[in-house]
């Protein structure tokens, strides 16, 4: 029987607030590279020590903001199972998806997995610039997605969808996080995808988060 | 043998669907660089003959360019299509060598730089093994050196504080008429304020031009005998531009981009005065960087403190401008450092408002949070106490204020600097951290 400590909420918003920076980034990015906005609205920034590419647009950055920060009470509570950018056509159609499929260990491990960190890392420090790096490869790997990608037809659009669980959902109706951002449940039709191929890009295992990144294209793309 | 690694390369390129730059491959199989670009080069003729796979490479081109007359050495990396282009407009082509090869066709030279960052960090200490670029006086200092090093640059801040202290003591016992000490104290401000400066114009000027380090000697030499002597901090600026010179001069073979950082550096010791302040800030930097797993305290209240923030602006902005200053006297015990003109508006408004109390009025400690646009054009909000005319008397506020001031200036300090670092949804969960015990104080105050 485990009761959670002030020190297991606090972490797990700490993982919270990692995965929803390297979402925001990897979601940017992610625009950047199959082109579903002219390149001119994007700036090079900085993000885990390399360059990476930001859209400038106020109202995209603030739309792609008020979506991650409905998501990360879900991850908080390790109840977004797949965090998904579907880029779509402009019937509507998804014609890739990036699927972000995350897994966090459960708290108690986690607890006992940050004294077993402290004391073989002998810092938080090598754990979280451990972190960083592994982040810092899935970026790099979104960069170079083109050459497994076929290009996309012009005028796409993108939205994020989230697979969570039911209970999670009517806690989300209860609580609305943002006023004037409502989340609905998704069609069939965004979430499935005719005759998918499926390319993985990367795997990511670490102590406090496992994630992995694949894409899932339509056959035919126009 | 020497087939292997044409293999090693495809399997990177085009399996892994890795981005090969030469650096890297030297790193990963071991090899001069020199080698890995034969390598890269080789690899990309087979394949090219092969015509299998659609390959991109990227080229680096480095000579001389002359561009309105002015001729300069250009080091360029560019794509494939534009390399015959760009090797004509040259006027003279140095070296030209194949800089990555990669299946993905680069939109922008972001990835290049991450490739290497990650293989360049393993290697830190032994990264130049392979590399062609040489130089026989580059050698790592040894730890006595370093530590002489250390000491030189911690030897100059003790003395500005010592004399300050030194002042300070002084003004008490001295029964001269109470104009002479201020002056003289205001006087070393004023003149440390000015010729200060003058040095950072000047030795900025030498920096943004891309003149040769010849002119830049004779430049940072006038600068050190204009200033007098009564400067407040007359023997550190005449030390330091003499420092340059002798950097400057000593490494004749560095490259420019090396000096320029050495002279960057003086001017940084330069400008933080107080440099205990600033290393403090870095180290807090790390601190709240790497260690947030550590900070239990405001973790579960930054949520709230959020949500708060976002009903309390509309107030404190009104009131905000109710503070008006009535006369700019400064005040004589305020530390002389804050070179960013931010730092100085939270002290002034702290001043002002305590200075022109003469007459019976009432003022009292107020949380007032202050927005504005830092340098990286981020809006920051920071949160301090302000005095707000209402308490009883002038004498029994100062010692509080006083108190109150250096914390605070400790925190906005440590949050600026974390801003021009971190993105803006950092930057207000942090300055809400460093002000964190003010607001619950203040809510209390409030009542």
């Amino acid at each position: 029987m485990t009761t959670l400590t002030r020190q297991d909420l606090n972490f797990g918003q700490v993982v919270a607030d990692i995965l929803c920076e390297f979402l925001e980034v990897a979601i940017h990015l992610i625009l950047y590279v199959r082109e579903v906005y002219p390149s001119g609205i994007f700036q090079k920034r900085k993000k885990y020590n390399v360059p990476v590419q930001m859209s400038c647009h106020p109202e995209l950055n603030q739309y792609i903001q008020d979506t991650l920060h409905c998501i990360k009470p879900l991850i908080e509570k390790n109840d977004a199972e797949k965090v998904v950018v579907v880029i779509m056509d402009k019937e509507h159609h998804p014609v890739e998806r990036f699927v972000f499929e995350i897994s966090q260990p459960p708290l108690l491990s986690i607890r006992l997995l940050v004294t077993d960190c402290c004391l073989c890392f002998h810092s938080s420090d090598t754990l979280l610039s451990h972190v960083e790096q592994l982040l810092r490869a899935f970026i790099l790997k979104i960069s170079v997605c083109d050459a497994v990608l076929n290009s996309n037809p012009p005028g796409c659009s993108f939205t994020v969808l989230v697979h969570t669980r039911d209970a999670a959902t009517r806690n989300m109706e209860k609580v609305q996080v943002i006023k004037d951002f409502p989340w609905i449940v998704a069609d069939e039709q965004e979430v499935h995808m005719q005759e998918p191929r499926l390319i993985p890009l990367k795997t990511m295992t670490s102590d406090i988060v496992k994630m992995q990144l694949y894409v899932e294209e339509r056959a035919q793309k126009t | 043998m020497d087939e292997l690694y044409l293999d090693n390369i495809d399997e990177y390129v085009n399996d892994h669907n890795k981005i090969v730059t030469y650096k890297w491959l030297s790193l990963t199989l071991g090899v001069h660089v020199n080698t890995a670009k034969q390598m890269l080069y080789h690899y990309l003729d087979h394949k090219r003959k092969e015509s299998s796979a659609q390959l991109h490479a990227t080229y680096l081109v480095s000579g001389k360019f002359v561009d309105n007359g002015q001729t300069s050495h250009k080091v360029s990396v560019v794509r494939e299509e534009q390399l015959e282009d760009f090797k004509a407009k040259m006027s003279l082509v140095v070296s030209v060598h194949v800089y990555s090869v990669q299946k993905a066709l680069l939109k922008d030279s972001g990835p290049l730089y991450a490739v290497d960052y990650d293989a360049v960090k393993d290697n830190l200490k032994n990264c130049s093994r392979y590399s062609a670029i040489r130089c026989a006086s580059a050698v790592p200092m040894s730890s006595v050196e370093l530590q002489q090093a250390r000491e030189v640059q911690q030897a100059p801040t003790p003395e500005p504080e010592n004399k300050k202290a030194g002042m300070n003591g002084d003004t008490s016992p001295v029964l001269k008429s109470s104009a002479k000490p201020p002056k003289g104290i205001m006087g070393m401000f004023a003149n440390k304020s000015a010729p200060k400066s003058q040095d950072n114009s000047k030795e900025m000027k030498p920096e943004k031009k891309e003149d040769a380090h010849d002119i830049e000697a004779p430049k940072s030499k006038p600068v050190a005998k204009v200033n007098p002597v009564a400067n407040f901090f007359g023997t550190q600026t005449s030390k330091k531009p003499e420092k340059t010179v002798k950097e400057e001069e000593a490494p004749q073979s560095s490259s420019r981009a090396a000096q320029q950082h050495e002279r960057s550096k003086p001017e940084e010791k330069q400008e933080t005065v107080a440099p205990v302040e600033p290393q403090k800030d870095t180290k807090k930097d790390s601190r709240s960087k790497t260690k947030r797993l550590e900070d239990s305290d405001g973790e579960e209240e930054k949520m709230e403190k959020k949500k708060r923030r976002r009903i309390k602006k509309p107030e404190p902005d009104s009131s905000d401008e109710d503070v008006i200053p009535d006369s700019p006297q400064p005040v004589v015990t305020r530390e002389p450092s804050s070179p960013s003109p931010k730092k100085e508006v939270e002290p002034d408004r702290h001043s002002h408002p305590s200075s022109s109390e003469m007459k019976i009025r009432k003022r009292r400690r107020v949380m007032k949070s202050h927005t504005f646009v830092d340098d990286d054009g981020c809006m920051v909000t920071e949160k301090g106490y302000v005095s707000e005319s209402y308490s009883e008397s002038e004498d029994d506020f100062k010692p509080s204020k006083q108190a109150s001031r250096d914390p605070i200036k400790a925190k906005p300090s440590s949050s600026s600097k974390e801003d021009e670092k971190k993105t803006q949804k950092k930057a207000s969960a942090n300055s809400n951290k460093g002000t964190k015990q003010a607001s619950i104080m203040g809510f209390f105050q409030k009542k």
